[in-house]
């Protein structure tokens, strides 16, 4: 069954006023009309999200509209936020909804498998995610290597492993936010990252 | 301890979440155990490996482009649901209000003869149902009716109950119109050597 995209549950509500979220302040001025501080929001946030949605969807393309939707979906229900949440965790729930719905596709599945038969020649659907050379230029030809076989192994991991993982080591969100974001326990999201580093490990030990 | 538990507190201690007596032991373990050292190096790498991956992606300006335009476009069909609803409470509901208020006063006005009906039909009955209540006021109803039967003319003459007590009669023109009256009841049957202490003249002494 799909999941709605929307604000987070109210128990993911983590306390956070204007004082210490900035980005509560400019989404309370989106909630008012402010289209500028909504395209403030945008520029901060669809690197990010533009990110995840590659590394949950391994297709540049359809990360592309996931996020014009992620943000779409901000808009919309932009009255339904409270400021009493961390703006960073409810537009990351939203992503997560979206991203999980998108992989749950039937179509969805269909057209996975038949990239997957392609894998091993090296081709891949639209260009390659982020360019681990162009970020840590001084690396070693073994760390770049390794950048790129995380992100391949990080990509076949289970979807909820590879949702709790991301949004936990790479976008920074506590274990609770996550939680909310998943819609499952504190525990679960620990024992879903445990899984995800345990396997990584296993994926990559030869490079670590 | 064993190396499962000691692998996973080793989860927990790079989360910073193992306290001070668990981690003491989870050292101790590490010291004498060669292939947990391992894994703890090897969960080191792989935590410093994921933090080197890039956490953003550089958006495309189509991609902005067409994220603004399409919340412009939900803007814009947010202000035309308002302005619609604006409409609704500017225009339409007083129009609704005035129709209503036409059509109840258009039914008040068809119901009006009816109404009438009941107030007369009220009026013939109270002079019967007070008639028991002394001899002196049947004799005045009776009167009445007479006069009343009469078409509210002037009657020539005092009824024959009323000329044999002629201090209870005053021959207003006024009470040829008692059936109008609202107080109708109160003034028909007040007689007037009735003494109430409102009218007694003030005695200074």
């Amino acid at each position: 069954m799909d999941r709605e995209p929307g604000p987070p549950a109210p128990e993911s509500v983590v306390v956070a006023p204007v004082s210490v979220d900035p980005d509560v302040a400019l989404m309370l001025r989106v909630q008012a009309g402010e289209q500028s501080a909504f395209q403030d929001l945008f520029q901060k946030y669809s690197p990010r999200i533009l990110q995840y949605a590659r590394r949950m969807l391994a297709s540049d393309a359809r990360a592309e509209e996931l996020t014009q939707d992620v943000f779409v979906q901000v808009f919309r229900f932009r009255a339904r936020y409270r400021p009493e949440s961390r703006f960073s965790t409810w537009i990351f729930t939203i992503a997560t909804n979206l991203c999980l719905n998108e992989l749950r596709r039937p179509e969805r599945q269909l057209r996975v498998d038949l990239w997957d038969d392609r894998q091993d020649d090296g081709r891949r659907e639209g260009p390659s995610l982020a360019d681990p050379a162009a970020v840590v230029p001084e690396e070693g030809a073994s760390s770049r290597e390794l950048a790129r076989r995380l992100d391949a192994a990080i990509r076949r991991l289970p979807e909820k492993q590879r949702a709790a993982l991301l949004l936990s080591r790479m976008d920074g969100l506590a274990y609770q936010d996550v939680a909310g974001a998943l819609g499952c326990s504190e525990g679960a999201v620990k024992a879903l990252v445990f899984r995800a580093t345990q396997s990584l490990k296993a994926a990559l030990r030869e490079f670590l | 301890m064993r190396c499962g538990r000691a692998r996973r507190w080793m989860a927990a201690a790079f989360d910073d979440e193992l306290g001070p007596r668990r981690r003491r032991g989870l050292d101790r373990h590490l010291a004498r155990c060669e292939a947990c050292r391992d894994e703890m190096a090897v969960s080191g790498r792989l935590a410093e490996a994921l933090a080197r991956l890039p956490a953003t992606a550089e958006v495309p300006a189509a991609v902005e482009q067409a994220t603004l335009r399409r919340v412009r476009v939900l803007a814009a069909e947010d202000d035309e649901r308002w302005s619609a609803r604006a409409l609704w409470l500017r225009v339409l509901l007083p129009a609704l209000a005035t129709a209503g208020v036409v059509v109840v006063a258009a039914l008040g006005t068809l119901r009006m003869p009816a109404g009438r009906q009941a107030e007369r039909r009220v009026a013939e009955r109270a002079p019967a149902a007070v008639a028991g209540r002394s001899e002196k006021r049947v004799e005045v109803a009776d009167a009445d009716e007479s006069t009343r039967r009469a078409g509210h003319g002037r009657p020539p003459g005092p009824p024959p109950a009323l000329a044999a007590a002629p201090e209870l009669f005053v021959d207003l023109p006024l009470l040829h119109n008692m059936e109008k009256l609202e107080h109708f009841e109160a003034i028909r049957t007040t007689t007037l050597d009735d003494d109430t202490p409102g009218e007694e003249p003030q005695s200074n002494g």
